[in-house]
């Protein structure tokens, strides 16, 4: 009798999960139908999940009716450069947060903590009135300064925390084994840091890739924008009927990310609770 | 001693690039958020402002109508219900997930996990214009199938307010219940066989073991995710405050209305003023909770 009843509550509980999994992806889901989907049958009652008449003709209307190439090319020259520069910067100066003592390191890291509460948002306007007389509004250096320059406090806390739960013998006995300083942090330390690196490197580029507040306030002009504001001015409006292709552009953009983010679940956790901060 | 000074010339060579960035990009622009918080700028006053002192400020604290405390109390409002909700049904999903015989957890868990891997900005775009549009919306399509009047979900403040929190607990919910499976994943099981020939029923369990138990391990998380809460932007700003395409409900939180004044009234002083509040505002936050967890200190 017992057994019954364990039976049937382990199967209420995989119907339960089963109705709140398909619950809570309901939104992708009707994205995703919407945009696959041929009629545009949005006004009448009879949706459903399947697309009755399967098209891709959305996704080509995204894809060649609008710049989404052009702003696909421009996020990508943003998050290479900001990933790229940004982890040419942090790397150095998280390694000699984290191994070297010296004056002043205390001041820098408990400086750090206090900005690292600070939202980005609040001083927009003081970066634009100080970008503007240097001509940095409007071209993607300028954002690509805002985007290191917001993600540098991120990447040296991020980075140190690893470097901290590195063993420092490690590096000793490759000392000993007549590594120089330079060869030690090459072949050994850097390599035993890669999770690290690579959960920053994909945190800076998640965060350019979803960044659209600057890049709609200091971009003007279509052909200047990242694929984040060009999704944001692809917006339906309440009257036009372009929510299936704005549904199309959505799992465009969405895509990458995910498979970024899948890919590096690995090591999300590894890389990024040992640093102790989450961006 | 001067080996001593070469290496701490050498540690600060290192540090410059960051620093540098970090310094031109978010120091100073507070400094100047602070000097812009004592004049009068606006749109009027682009390059002939003048310091007014602590004006901005003042009306800002002291008049009540100016919005901004207004704003406070809804974040604090709205920080306070998104964290109770999140830690009781993250808690209780993740329960149920650490129930022995559930097979098939791993399919679950990976298909809860898709709210946090989507691009946020991208999710709550396609709340707002999937589901609670007034026209097309998934939500009025059902109702009007059931014979009900279409909603016009983001027009009034507190239904708003509620599409808001519910937007927000579905982009948050699954980072705390990963947290909370691998908090409860950690608790020793003997204790509860203990707890059990003791007579202990389910509920008492939980409370007398389970969350004395988790909370040390869940706190940091917790913490941050009360700062990403108070700091939430995107979700209130894309749903209902975009500019031009504002929904006719009056929920700000303390972000949107700083970006309010500064993007949309053009009220650079006033809004700088804000925005050093709200900062000075965090930074206690951020003392306060380090002074509670004594442990944080060799982090540094």
């Amino acid at each position: 009798m017992r057994r019954i009843y364990e039976r049937a509550g382990l199967i209420l509980l995989n119907i339960f999960f089963i109705a709140i999994c398909f619950a809570v992806l309901i939104p992708i889901l009707y994205a995703v139908s919407v945009s696959l989907n041929g009629r545009n049958s949005i006004f009448g009652s009879d949706f459903s999940f399947i697309p009755k008449t399967f098209t891709l003709e959305n996704y080509r209307a995204v894809i060649f009716g609008q710049p989404v190439l052009l702003w696909l090319g421009n996020t990508i020259i943003l998050a290479v450069s900001s990933v790229c520069i940004s982890l040419l910067a942090a790397v150095p100066g998280a390694y000699s947060l984290s191994r070297l003592r010296y004056r002043g390191r205390k001041t820098i890291l408990s400086g750090l903590l206090m900005l690292h509460s600070f939202p980005a948002i609040l001083s927009m306007f003081a970066i634009y009135k100080l970008l503007s007389p240097m001509g940095l509004i409007n071209t993607k250096l300028g954002l690509i300064l805002i985007y290191i320059g917001t993600m540098a406090i991120f990447g040296l806390l991020n980075l140190k925390g690893y470097f901290d739960s590195i063993p420092i013998e490690i590096e000793e006995a490759a000392r000993i084994d007549g590594a120089n300083g330079r060869r030690t942090i090459v072949s050994v330390l850097l390599p035993l840091a890669k999770p690290a690196i690579i959960v920053t490197g994909v945190m800076v580029l998640i965060y350019v890739w979803n960044e659209y507040i600057y890049a709609i306030t200091f971009m003007t002009g279509e052909s200047n924008y990242t694929l984040a504001a060009g999704l944001y001015s692809l917006q339906a409006t309440e009257m036009s009927g372009s929510w299936p292709i704005f549904a199309a552009a959505s799992v465009v953009v969405s895509l990458p990310i995910l498979i970024i983010f899948f890919a590096a679940q690995k090591h999300m956790v590894s890389g990024l609770t040992a640093g102790g901060v989450k961006g | 001693m001067n080996g001593k000074k070469r290496n701490t010339l050498s540690a600060w060579v290192c540090n410059i690039p960051a620093l540098a960035f970090a310094g031109s990009i978010v120091v100073f622009p507070i400094i100047y958020t602070a000097y812009i918080s004592l004049t009068n700028m606006n749109v009027y006053h682009w390059f002939d402002f003048a310091v007014i002192g602590f004006k901005n400020y003042i009306s800002a604290l002291s008049v009540v109508d100016s919005g901004f405390l207004r704003a406070l109390g809804l974040t604090v409002l709205w920080t306070a219900l998104n964290m109770i909700l999140q830690l009781v049904i993250a808690f209780v999903m993740a329960s149920l997930l650490n129930i022995e015989k559930l097979r098939p957890r791993k399919v679950y868990k990976t298909l809860l996990m898709f709210p946090w891997a989507m691009p946020g900005y991208v999710s709550i775009l396609l709340w707002k214009n999937g589901m609670f549009n007034p026209q097309f919306g998934l939500l009025n399509q059902w109702l009007s199938g059931w014979g009900s009047e279409p909603v016009r979900w983001l027009a009034g403040d507190v239904l708003a307010f509620i599409c808001c929190l519910v937007v927000n607990l579905w982009l948050a919910l699954p980072f705390m219940i990963m947290i909370m499976d691998g908090a409860l994943q950690s608790v020793d099981k003997s204790y509860y066989e203990n707890a059990m020939l003791d007579g202990a029923g389910w509920f008492t369990r939980q409370i007398r073991l389970t969350v004395p138990a988790i909370t040390p391990i869940i706190a940091p998380a917790v913490v941050i995710t009360l700062f990403t809460t108070f700091k939430q932007f995107d979700v209130i700003y894309l749903l209902t405050q975009q500019v031009g395409a504002k929904t006719g409900a009056n929920i700000h939180t303390v972000l949107t209305y700083a970006y309010e004044n500064a993007f949309v009234t053009n009220n650079y002083g006033f809004s700088s003023a804000v925005s050093i509040i709200i900062f000075l505002l965090l930074i206690s936050f951020a003392l306060l909770s380090k002074i509670r967890r004594p442990g944080n200190e060799k982090n540094i």
